[in-house]
């Protein structure tokens, strides 16, 4: 990666989102240096917050691989098995076992990719999505719409291509060709919508079987239903750095849904990975921060990668697998229910 | 990345890039208008001390260590990386009771961080420097959760710049250099 261009665009991020005060970046430090603060009577403790009650583990690892390239920031999986992982300016296709595939260029970086049904991958930069042929040809692209266009997450339902855009906080709704279909999640009093309240870019979107929108508010502590005509049907989630809640200002920071409609949440600062019953109860842990030393320890404002902070991604299979990608140590690890032998 | 690059971060802030920033851009306002002390002194003294926001480690050091009855160590505030989060934590403790200014949900050991209320759901968290101390503990809330938008920064109107600053001796993590009295301040922001 050209350390320069992945600068101008943190700082373009940086930049436009400071006039509207809420949406900070980060310019930050060095990923690996600075270890934990020495004991000091000034400490900010959280350290009881960093070990996972065993009674809360609801998964159990089941094996990991390195990400094909670092500086990775989505992960999906896609028919077949496969899995789409967007880091630098690639989409790296992924089999099962890790091993790479095939390799999709974008002439920025990649923010995400999702892969539909008949073999078209639909990727995004920052402000455009471009969908690929299954051979890898690149087959038509659109730009996001808005002055501040920071596309973080991608889904796809029946005929709509849905774009969360963390610079504009809204779901964009999409056709296949590009073409506005709806804005979703934005602020509207009318049809008591708070709003996406984004302190830095991640807001996700995840289809359920059930055809709601999971999406994350990160800056609320909450997770939001949404229909994909935009009501908001159910909400859930509180602050708390305790297990059954979203620590820090900011989280969740991605979520996923398994096969029977629970929602699976990531956090950064504490990075964790639980699962949330359809109301939003709290089920359990699939891993806590003990199964990510490195973005334990770095924190989210450390990392110097272009806005995207330390943190978590996860996707999960037919069979209720959670792979969890790991945005600072650049692995996948694989967890597994614990009633599955 | 090199992250002692001042082409990267944080940015090494001469004169120039703080008029063009201004206060609220940058870090604090009252920064700029201390360059003309430090400028002075440049001709005489050549290089200070300062820290580089990316190597703390928030040991706590810094705010018992300075030859001064209080730290010259101030914390800054990079408004433009900021959140403006409800819930800041770098102002509250980890598992505040309530979000409201009462001293048993707030973690500053010298109450030096004020909230002001903005809009629905933002607030404004800004740094009172006569109260300050240095001690990290807001630093470290806010990067290991948030977007590391308060750092630590010697203040060059109080730093009477020993010879050996007495704080980099014990500095955990290595983060005390010697910068040009030019461009005194190593700010996490971009330009
Ligand atoms: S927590 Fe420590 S460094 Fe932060 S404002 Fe208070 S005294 Fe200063
Ligand atoms: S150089 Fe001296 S006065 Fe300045 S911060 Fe270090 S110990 Fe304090
Ligand atoms: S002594 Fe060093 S590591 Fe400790 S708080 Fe000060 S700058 Fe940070």
């Amino acid at each position: 990666m050209n350390p320069h261009a992945t600068f101008l665009s943190r700082r373009h991020f940086l930049r436009r989102s400071a006039e509207a005060a809420v949406i900070g970046g980060v310019a930050a430090p060095l990923l690996g240096q600075g270890a934990e603060a020495a004991a000091s009577r000034f400490a900010y403790d959280v350290e009881r917050f960093t070990k996972t009650d065993p009674q809360w583990l609801r998964y159990d690892p089941d094996g990991r691989f390195p990400t094909p390239r670092p500086q990775a920031k989505r992960i999906s999986i896609g028919p077949g098995g496969r899995f789409y992982i967007a880091a630098q300016d690639k989409v790296c296709v992924v089999d099962l076992a890790g091993t790479l595939e095939a390799t999709l260029s974008l002439n920025d970086v990649a923010r995400c990719a999702i892969a539909g049904e008949d073999g078209l991958v639909y990727a995004a930069t920052r402000n455009r999505v471009v969908v690929f042929e299954a051979g890898g040809r690149e087959k038509l692209s659109w730009e996001v719409p808005g002055p501040k266009a920071w596309v973080s997450a991608l889904a796809l339902v029946g005929d709509s291509v849905l774009a969360a855009d963390s610079g504009n906080r809204v779901i964009w709704r999409f056709d296949l060709s590009g073409k506005v279909l709806g804005r979703i999640g934005e602020k509207d009093q009318e049809r008591e919508i708070p709003g996406f309240v984004v302190p830095s870019p991640y807001l996700d979107v995840e289809p359920g079987k059930d055809g709601l929108l999971r999406v994350n508010n990160p800056g609320r502590h909450r997770v939001e239903l949404y229909t994909l005509e935009g009501d908001l049907e159910l909400f859930w989630g509180k602050a708390s750095a305790g297990v059954g809640g979203f620590c820090g200002c900011c989280n969740p920071i991605a979520v996923a849904a398994l096969p029977d409609g629970r929602c699976i949440t990531c956090e950064k600062g504490l990075p964790r990975v639980k699962i949330f019953a359809l109301d939003g109860a709290f089920e359990g842990v699939v891993a806590g921060p003990e199964s990510f030393p490195q973005n334990a320890r770095i924190g989210s404002g450390r990392n110097p990668v272009d806005g995207t902070l330390g943190g978590l991604d996860a996707t999960v299979d037919a069979r209720g697998r959670v792979y969890v990608l790991d945005l600072v140590a650049s692995e996948v690890q694989i967890f597994k229910p614990k009633t599955v032998s | 990345m090199n992250p002692t690059d001042s082409k990267t971060n944080p940015g090494q802030v001469n004169r120039r890039q703080f008029l063009r920033d201004g206060g609220r851009a940058t870090a604090v306002a009252s920064l700029g208008g201390l360059l003309g002390m430090v400028l002075g002194r440049s001709q005489a003294e050549g290089y200070v001390w300062q820290i580089d926001p990316s190597k703390c480690v928030y040991c706590g050091n810094c705010a018992t260590h300075c030859v001064l009855e209080q730290s010259a160590v101030k914390c800054v505030h990079a408004y433009a990386m900021c959140g403006y989060c409800q819930l800041c934590t770098g102002y509250f403790e980890p598992e505040p009771n309530a979000l409201n200014t009462g001293a048993e949900n707030c973690q500053c050991p010298t109450a030096a961080i004020q909230r002001t209320y903005v809009e629905d759901p933002y607030y404004e968290y800004t740094i009172d420097e006569d109260l300050c101390i240095g001690c990290a503990k807001c630093v470290d809330g806010c990067t290991r959760f948030g977007n590391g938008s308060l750092f630590l920064q010697i203040r060059h109107d109080r730093c009477v710049n020993c010879n050996e600053c007495a704080i980099s001796k014990v500095c955990a993590g290595d983060a005390f250099v010697r910068v040009p009295a030019s461009q005194p301040y190593l700010l996490k922001t971009q330009h």
